[in-house]
């Protein structure tokens, strides 16, 4: 018995239990996805039931891809995750940046900061839709009316009002039934996650060695200087690790999407899988392969270009 | 150029005062060390010169011109710390290069200048390498290069060499000394090892507290120390101290003989004690002896070698004309 054979016979158990854990369910999505396997036919009761008698191909992937949702789907995940990623990493290196300079009242600015990614996504996405976006009661709906008596008050007024009656009415935007709702989300999830990313950065922040950025002082660079040549490479590694991180989470949103508009104009692939399996599990099970195809083919470009632009 | 004057800098961090009033020459290609123990003020007062600390009151003068309130990068000083603080993304190369794009030099002067002090350091193989993996004595010479390239009024170093390992040490210090030699600048260094004050220095200034206990050269510390403090930290191994009795015979408080000043014999001589260790390096013996009534632990220096092991008898006897007498607040006695 080589030397190596009883540590491999310990770790069996565990990498077994592993490997169940994620088999399983890929296998039995694989399956599902090339055959006909529904949850309620009346005229066709065989297909409710798993079986390889049922086998369709490639019939589920040709329907998904023909149906009138999918690209758009894809085009909308792409669209929030990368919205968001933009957004939070340099809202994030500028939050971070800012409060890592010592001031009074830092503590509770920073638990303040952090607070927002203590709200679950459902409850985040009710309070933004419904208190701030919402067009008529929310913080928008009052912002604009506001605004807009302002204008008409000075629309009046002597001397200057022929320049205000310029001024058009300002409309509230409706942020729950068109394309917009996926800015909702955006907004919404970026509100959420920026603080997560702060709190990477500032950590990292925190060990960058203070002797270089005197010696820079030395060598002549200003501010931005040192923030350019040295913090942010310094921040390279973390913010790979956030990008990556939210990428990951970000292509799964549902709950925010399901609260702003039920899907109306604004439907991302897991959104589009739980709607195929409302019935068709055959076809949200092929939706699942192409979200998982999308995922590794969003993680392996992200990681690249980080890769390149940051740690040269 | 580069002849750097302090006139009554002091330094606070809020209610503490680490540097009292204090006035420092520096000629123009000097070497300068600044040396004391851990505390005393010396990286302090270098950082002050630098511009990395604000002057509490006083001023500091380069060249003539009032540098008090001139930020760092405009004094036209270059600085090399203890941890050589390279930037660790960037090649070497462009390390280096750093000081000269900062100040918008064109990349083909740039070039030059680089692969100039890249020569001068015996770095030329390594220039498309990152600080992490050169060696501890390649990346101080990477560092004494970023500061060349700036071609400055002065060199600081804070304490560049304690990283490295003993070896290292003695040939970085010759470096150094080679360097100055051949760039005639004027550089300050700041150490905590009197052996690299000794070997390195034109100028010695000896801080305790930061206070300027004395300021000479090398040889004039060792000879004249203007009081204990100073006799004690300058000369390895240190001087003799001893109080009492045998101090009033000489009418001092306190007489200090170095270990090299000393006669010893194992019959006769002026005290007599017992043999601790000794150390023999060959060329020199170092031995420590005790209950001899006078210090805890007097050591003394012989060159050669003597026959005496652990717990022997010997005799110890002063060199008159080198003894140094201290008075009651410890101050050289004339």
């Amino acid at each position: 018995m080589s030397n190596r054979t009883l540590p491999r016979l310990l770790q069996t158990p565990a990498v077994i239990m592993l490997l169940i854990w994620m088999l399983i369910p890929l296998s039995l999505t694989l399956y599902f996805s090339f055959i006909r396997y529904v949850l309620n036919n009346l005229r066709r009761p065989e297909w409710t039931t798993p079986s390889f008698s049922n086998w369709r191909g490639f019939g589920n992937y040709e329907f998904v891809l023909n149906s009138k949702d999918f690209l758009f789907a894809i085009q909308n995940s792409l669209l929030i995750v990368g919205s968001i990623l933009f957004l939070t990493v340099i809202l994030g290196v500028l939050i971070a940046v800012m409060i890592n300079k010592a001031f009074p009242g830092q503590g509770i600015v920073r638990v303040l900061l952090i607070s927002p990614f203590f709200v679950m996504p459902a409850v985040n996405a009710v309070l933004w839709v419904n208190m701030i976006l919402d067009p008529v009661l929310g913080l928008q709906g009052l912002a604009v009316a506001g605004i807009n008596d302002l204008i008409g008050s000075l629309q009046s007024a002597p001397g200057v009002g022929w320049f205000f009656s310029l001024w058009p009415e300002v409309k509230p935007i409706s942020f729950r039934a068109t394309q917009t709702s996926a800015y909702a989300v955006i907004i919404m999830v970026t509100w959420q996650w920026t603080p997560f990313a702060v709190l990477i950065f500032m950590t990292s922040l925190q060990s960058e060695d203070q002797q270089q950025k005197e010696a820079a002082v030395l060598d002549g660079a200003g501010t931005f200087s040192q923030f350019r040549f040295l913090t942010l490479p310094h921040l390279g590694r973390p913010i790979a690790i956030v990008v990556m991180i939210q990428a990951i989470f970000h292509l799964s949103l549902y709950a925010e999407i399901e609260i702003v508009s039920r899907g109306n104009g604004n439907k991302n692939l897991p959104y589009l899988i739980g709607e195929f399996a409302n019935n068709n599990i055959g076809a949200a099970s092929a939706t699942g392969i192409f979200a998982v195809i999308l995922a590794n083919i969003v993680a392996i470009f992200l990681l690249r270009m980080i890769g390149k632009t940051l740690m040269e | 150029m580069g002849r750097i004057v302090l006139e009554n800098v002091t330094k606070s961090f809020g209610d503490a005062q680490v540097i009292p009033p204090l006035d420092l020459t520096i000629e123009d290609g000097e070497f300068a060390v600044f040396v004391g123990p851990s505390g005393c003020g010396k990286s302090t007062l270098l950082r002050l010169i630098a511009g990395l600390e604000e002057t509490t009151s006083g001023r500091i003068v380069i060249d003539d011109n009032d540098a008090t309130q001139v930020p760092p990068s405009k004094r036209g000083l270059a600085m090399v710390f203890q941890s050589y603080a390279l930037y660790p993304h960037m090649s070497v190369r462009k390390n280096i290069a750093f000081p000269l794009r900062m100040a918008k030099m064109d990349q083909a002067a740039i070039d030059t200048k680089v692969e100039a002090a890249a020569k001068i350091l015996n770095l030329a193989d390594y220039l498309e390498q990152k600080p992490g993996q050169l060696s501890g004595g390649q990346r101080q010479r990477v560092a004494i290069g970023r500061a060349i390239v700036r071609e400055p009024a002065a060199f600081l170093f804070d304490e560049p060499l304690s990283n490295l390992d003993a070896a290292l040490r003695v040939g970085m210090r010759l470096e150094i000394s080679e360097l100055h030699n051949r760039l005639n600048t004027t550089m300050i260094y700041v150490t905590h090892d009197q052996v690299e004050a000794m070997t390195m220095a034109d100028k010695i200034v000896v801080l305790r507290a930061g206070n300027i206990e004395q300021v000479g050269s090398p040889l004039d510390l060792y000879h004249t120390p203007r009081n204990i403090f100073v006799a004690g930290f300058i000369g390895s191994p240190k001087m003799n101290i001893i109080d009492g009795p045998e101090a009033e015979k000489q009418g001092a408080t306190s007489i200090g003989f170095r270990p090299e000043h000393t006669d010893v014999s194992t019959t006769e001589g002026m005290w007599k004690g017992r043999v601790g260790v000794a150390e023999h390096l060959g060329s020199d013996t170092f031995i420590h002896v005790h209950d001899t009534g006078l210090a805890d632990m007097i050591t003394v220096r012989i060159t050669g070698d003597i026959a005496v092991t652990h717990g022997d008898d010997i005799y110890l006897t002063p060199q008159m004309d080198k003894l140094h007498k201290f008075d009651a607040d410890g101050l050289r006695m004339a």
